[in-house]
């Protein structure tokens, strides 16, 4: 601590009065040291902030914390406060407080730099120069700021919200315009006081590790094998072979999912070329059907998914060093010794991180059996059936039946469960920390 | 080049958090509203119409394709033309959710919703209280389709809606597909309408008699897992949904009374059907196979007469009527009846049975003002202008649709007033308007479509033998509704 | 000895058509049922003779492009083209850009980084559709097609693991060549790995191409006008009777993404500058 005093003490000493002019306004060292357009910038940027602040970024704040003092009622004309807007734009004020924080300390540091340019007796920087120094020397920055600052809003602030509002009670009877508060763990001792809540939320895991896992590398590996499939040299017509997975690519998801649902319901063309050869109509996905639905769920999430894996694959296929199977070649390597041997770990090695990244697509994969097998609650399971998936058991509980914070909570157990396992995976990954070995 | 970048989102990010309003402030203009008695409505009307402005009415998809909304808007754009209002379509999801969008000015200024939609949105102040009773329909709307819009808030009651046309499950049957000796063998009574239309016990017999003369028909098919046609066969025997007059969400009322015939029933019947009565098959299929005769009779609500009319004209049409041959074809042999009566035992092979009433769940879809208008006046104008004798009599001609009105149920006549009737008589059910009837559909869907399947499984796998199981499988699924919406509150 | 090798060449070409045909079997019948059904002259599923309709006629085309009153289908279906294109654009450019520089610069924030993002993707994505839709309303941002432009263009970096590890396979010796020669870090990705990477971008244009266009739940939550739906929304919202025209609008939604396969496929396959990469 008093350490940082004695830093900031000293750089106080030693800083010109231009920085320190800009320790209190934006811009000021700048626009004295000459750079008048870059002070300004600076000067623009400080008031705009402000005025945000002042319009309604502190009361946003304040807002964070009451969630909301007056109850609206629209009967009497009341307009009162909505707690989860006043949430919503609670986190957002702090982001742009971090924002602020931040460029406030770029303007500090570009001042002290300028300063020690002169004291060093150099010329400041063109702008033109600082402009290329700075597209070069911190490309990465210049690049990531848009998408940082978008994911920030839209992904990453939508995350916080929800993490946030499992420590509120907002859901059931307390929506807008009724007033939310803060509850603290509330919702999580309740997770733990409901009995029946802890069978079938294993149950559910344990089929949705399976699930994920399974559907993950059947997916893969279908891909993997059709890009492998379409590369060899035998065959004529690539592109035409090419089509027809693409064609299934091109049709929207949920398309296919009602399209294969009504396939294998009882009046669907299976059953009645069954039921027309004398059969006994099948019910593929009826609620006594708990494993040839999910087998059909597998293959049909297999179907949707393939297409693109085999785009990918394909890509990467091409990015092959092809003089290392000429080696192998003279080697003797065998076809299969190629494949093990070369292409497997190079593409395992690309995609990798997408293979993660597909383990968790499937695993929160929502669509599949919303659609395909929506709508049962059966025996064994609280307010679920055995095909759903933990996400879909979320949605029941917390989207169906409006409990917002309780299914916060629960995506806060399942996100903390499942982020663990698949860092775990990943940093130990070769793509994450030998990311040169095919370079 | 970052600067600028940085200050051009500034600027974006700035100029749109101006242009939203920030809740709060100035809230103590609160005139109360001195509600004293029924149905006083809000104080925002004043009687006073707000003029040159326009009005924004969602109406449901069916008004809209077949014309009539078009009508509507038109004649009252014409009648308030001096004023200077214009009321549009909204343009809108016909299930849009009036609490979602409404606080943030994306809801319409009048809606036509059914009645629990609307009073969920009544619960939280979403719609306006309205002055009913100065209403002119007012006298001519059954008492029990207003209460479907009443309710308590602080010791007064307010009414939310205005009724337009009741909703139940009808009895759909082909006249040109009874045995052609129906008037001797299958009308006991003598009473000229075939016993099929007039008892379940006699619709089982034709539907397994039917099925067995040509393997590929039927007689009356329907999907059982909706749970909107399959709880009235429940209400009938003494189940109910909510205690108190369906407010109480901590009692269930499922698997009261003889509940359990009502399963039994329901499976009996669809030891009639096929397979396909387990899934939405027939829910889907049902106006092209009652077309085609492979079915006999099906249910479904009324509004929907107008398809399985077009369906069967075509049908006729593809066997070689002329267009107008069919159409006076398909309105002759096309019959829409209110649901035959059920046995007291619950047998529907017992010869001679007492019969009772079928009771069905129903709803009723009336106009309400959403609390976020600005034009309240403009739109309780557009509401009385629609619900006006002359409007519900050409919406009940061009929809089908059975009027809450009784002048316009009457002049409408058949089945509008057998439903009125009905509704009148109590056999209408009417779903809950409170929030936790969200939770009843999916446990209630299950169990009947295991009563559905239990039919089709072998033997041993059998889960419903006797009436002590139906018993247990409804205490099951009532239990289900209870955990959904306690155990998390 | 060469004739048995022939002998082999052939049963392994033979076995590769085979499942080829097979493949394309698989994915094509669903297609061509869909494709068919929408051909279908009684417009009701359930009048099919096994698969296949009875009769065939262009009657749900022409009411898909006609009878808009209620379904405006074109309007739909160039909403769908506004917003897929713009995040394409938008999209790639950011995923491109995000994966380039995870893949070729050190930097403090980088390994948390690539954690933070992985651990996001596993939060339950319709828990946050709540806040993004308040998010919109705060931004004035519903019933605007730009407003779901903007949320797919933020979100696509997040996808950026792909296209990281396609740059990881570029030899960093390339860059440090040309860094010799006094190129800048955006000389280089512009005139150096950009050329290179010709597939990859292909691949992500067609991904960001594709969700936009074939997404559901993002559009019906912020679009409330049914002029300004999107093909997925609308099609939702038709009548449950109406199955032809229904499979008629799926078939001509993916018309686009099939045309911009066949105009993309050599960029994709081909695109790599074969010399250049033996490092």
């Amino acid at each position: 601590m008093k350490d940082i005093f004695q830093r900031m003490k000293d750089g106080w000493k030693t800083s010109s009065k231009q920085v320190k002019l800009s320790m209190f306004i934006m811009g000021a060292g700048q626009f004295c040291y000459g750079k008048r357009a870059k002070g300004i910038l600076f000067f623009l940027l400080e008031l705009c902030i402000l005025y945000y602040f002042f319009s309604r970024g502190f009361r946003d704040i304040a807002g964070f914390f009451t969630l909301g003092t007056t109850e609206a009622d629209a009967w009497l004309g009341i307009e009162g406060d909505n707690s989860v807007i006043m949430l919503l734009m609670g986190i957002f004020a702090w982001i742009v407080l971090a924002v602020f924080i931040t460029l406030y300390r770029l303007n500090i540091r570009d001042a002290l730099r300028m300063q020690r340019r002169l004291e060093q007796g150099k010329q400041l920087e063109s702008y033109r120069k600082e402009l290329s120094r700075f597209l070069d020397k911190k490309f990465y920055v210049a690049a990531l700021t848009l998408p940082v600052l978008g994911v920030l809003v839209f992904n990453v602030l939508p995350v916080v919200f929800m993490i946030l509002i499992a420590f509120t009670n907002y859901g059931g009877d307390i929506v807008p315009p009724r007033l939310v508060d803060w509850v603290g763990l509330a919702n999580f001792r309740k997770l733990l006081a409901l009995s029946q809540f802890a069978p079938t939320f294993f149950r559910i895991l344990g089929w949705n590790i399976l699930w994920a896992v399974l559907s993950t590398a059947l997916n893969y590996f279908a891909g993997l094998g059709l890009a492998l499939l379409l590369e060899k040299d035998c065959v004529k017509g690539k592109a035409f072979f090419r089509a027809f997975p693409v064609l299934a690519y091109a049709i929207p998801g949920f398309i296919t999912l009602l399209a294969f649902k009504f396939m294998f319901s009882y009046g669907g063309p299976i059953n009645q070329l069954i039921v027309g050869n004398g059969g006994m109509a099948i019910g593929f996905l009826d609620l006594d059907a708990k494993w040839t639905a999910r087998l059909i769920g597998l293959l049909v999430n297999c179907w949707i998914s393939t297409p693109s894996i085999m785009l990918l694959a394909t890509g990467i296929l091409a990015n092959r060093d092809k003089s290392l199977y000429e080696a192998a070649e003279i080697d003797g390597a065998g076809r299969w010794k190629q494949f093990s041997k070369l292409t497997l770990p190079f593409m395992l090695f690309s995609t990798l991180p997408v293979l993660i990244s597909q383990f968790i697509g499937n695993f929160n994969n929502f669509g599949i059996f919303y659609f395909l097998r929506g709508g049962l609650y059966l025996d064994g399971y609280f307010l679920a059936s055995d095909t759903d998936l933990l996400i879909n058991w979320l949605y029941n509980l917390s989207i169906d039946n409006n409990y917002y914070c309780i299914g916060a909570a629960i995506s806060i157990v399942i996100f903390i469960i499942t982020s663990i396992l698949s860092l775990a995976v990943y940093v130990k990954s070769p793509s994450y920390r030998e990311e040169d070995t095919f370079q | 080049m970052k600067k600028i970048r940085v200050v051009m989102i500034a600027v974006l990010a700035f100029t749109q958090l101006t242009g939203c309003g920030a809740a709060g402030g100035n809230a103590q203009q609160a005139e109360s509203s001195q509600a004293t008695g029924t149905a006083a409505g809000s104080s925002v009307f004043d009687g006073e119409l707000e003029e040159n402005v326009t009005i924004y009415v969602l109406e449901n998809d069916t008004a809209i394709s077949k014309g009539y909304f078009d009508e509507l808007i038109e004649a009252f754009n014409e009648a308030y033309a001096e004023y200077g209002i214009t009321a549009v379509d909204a343009n809108m999801d016909q299930y849009l959710d009036l609490a979602n969008d409404g606080p943030y000015g994306y809801g319409p200024d009048v809606l036509y919703q059914a009645n629990d939609v609307i009073m969920q949105y009544a619960e939280d102040k979403h719609i306006y209280p309205l002055p009913a009773e100065q209403l002119e329909c007012y006298e001519l709307i059954d008492e029990s389709a207003w209460d479907a819009y009443r309710i308590e808030v602080d010791g007064s009651e307010y009414i939310c809606g205005v009724p337009v046309n009741v909703q139940a499950p009808m009895l759909y049957y082909r006249a040109d597909l009874l045995p052609e000796d129906w008037e001797s063998a299958w009308d006991e009574n003598g009473n000229q309408v075939p016993d099929m239309a007039e008892s379940w016990n006699a619709m089982y017999a034709w539907s397994l008699q039917r099925h067995e003369e040509d393997s590929t028909k039927y007689g009356y098919m329907k999907s059982l897992y909706d749970t909107y046609f399959s709880s009235g066969f429940l209400f009938s025997y003494g189940a109910y949904v909510f205690g108190e007059n369906n407010t109480d969400p901590s009692h269930i009322g499922l698997a009261a009374g003889e509940a359990e015939k009502g399963a039994w029933v329901l499976s009996q019947l669809a030891s009639a059907m096929s397979e396909e009565c387990i899934d939405d098959t027939i829910t889907a299929n049902a106006y092209s196979k009652l077309a085609d005769g492979t079915y006999f009779a099906t249910i479904s609500t009324p509004d929907v007469y107008s398809t399985f009319f077009d369906e069967l004209v075509m049908a006729y049409e593809g066997e070689g009527m002329s267009e107008e041959e069919a159409k006076a074809a398909a309105e002759e042999n096309l019959v829409m009846t209110t649901l035959p009566m059920l046995p007291e035992s619950g047998d529907l092979t017992e010869e001679n049975p007492t019969l009772i009433e079928s009771k069905t769940m129903g709803g009723i879809n009336g106009y309400a003002v959403s609390a976020y208008t600005e034009y309240p006046n403009d739109c309780l104008a557009f509401i009385e202008f629609a619900t006006s004798y002359e409007m519900v009599v050409k919406r009940s001609e061009m929809l089908g649709i059975a009027p809450a009105r009784q002048d316009a149920a009457e002049t409408a006549g058949g089945t509008s007033e057998l439903l009125y009737q009905s509704l009148a008589d109590g056999n209408i059910v009417l779903m809950p308007s409170i929030k936790e009837v969200a939770q009843l559909w999916t446990p209630a869907e299950t169990f009947f479509t295991d009563v559905a399947k239990d039919v089709f499984r072998s033997e041993s796998e059998r889960k419903y033998k006797d009436l002590e199981d139906f018993r247990a499988g409804l205490e099951n699924m009532v239990q289900q509704i209870h955990d959904a919406i306690f155990t998390l509150q | 000895m060469k004739k048995k090798k022939g002998f082999w060449h052939g049963m392994d070409v033979c076995v590769t058509y085979v499942l080829l045909f097979a493949v394309a079997f698989v994915f094509f019948f669903p297609c061509l049922w869909l494709i068919l059904a929408s051909f279908s002259k009684s417009g009701s599923i359930y009048s099919f003779d096994g698969f296949f309709p009875t009769e065939y006629s262009l009657a749900s085309f022409r009411r898909l492009f006609t009878d808009t009153a209620l379904y405006d289908y074109p309007q739909w279906f160039f909403n769908t083209l506004f917003v897929a294109a713009g995040s394409c654009v938008i999209g790639s450019f950011l995923v491109i850009l995000t994966a380039y520089t995870m893949s070729r610069f050190e930097f403090k924030a980088r390994k948390p980084l690539m954690k933070g993002t992985m651990v996001l993707g596993m939060f339950p994505s319709f828990m946050g559709m709540i806040a993004v839709y308040l998010l919109m309303t705060q931004f004035n941002m519903i019933n605007s097609l730009w407003g779901l432009i903007l949320i797919y263009s933020a979100g696509a970096p997040l996808q950026y693991l792909t296209q990281k590890g396609f740059f990881d396979t570029i030899p960093k010796a390339i860059n440090e060549a040309a860094r010799i020669d006094g190129a800048t870090s955006f000389q280089i990705f512009t005139k150096i790995n950009l050329p290179l990477s010709k597939p990859i971008i292909v691949y992500t244009a067609l991904t960001s191409f594709t969700w936009p266009w074939s997404d559901f739940i993002l559009p019906k939550l912020l679009l409330k006008k049914r002029e300004l739906y999107t093909v997925a929304v609308g099609l939702m919202a038709l009548d449950e009777t109406e199955f032809a025209r229904f499979a008629a609008g799926s078939v001509f939604i993916a018309v686009p993404i099939v045309i911009l396969y066949f105009v993309l496929v050599k960029n994709m396959v081909n695109g790599m500058a074969q010399g250049a990469v033996k490092g």
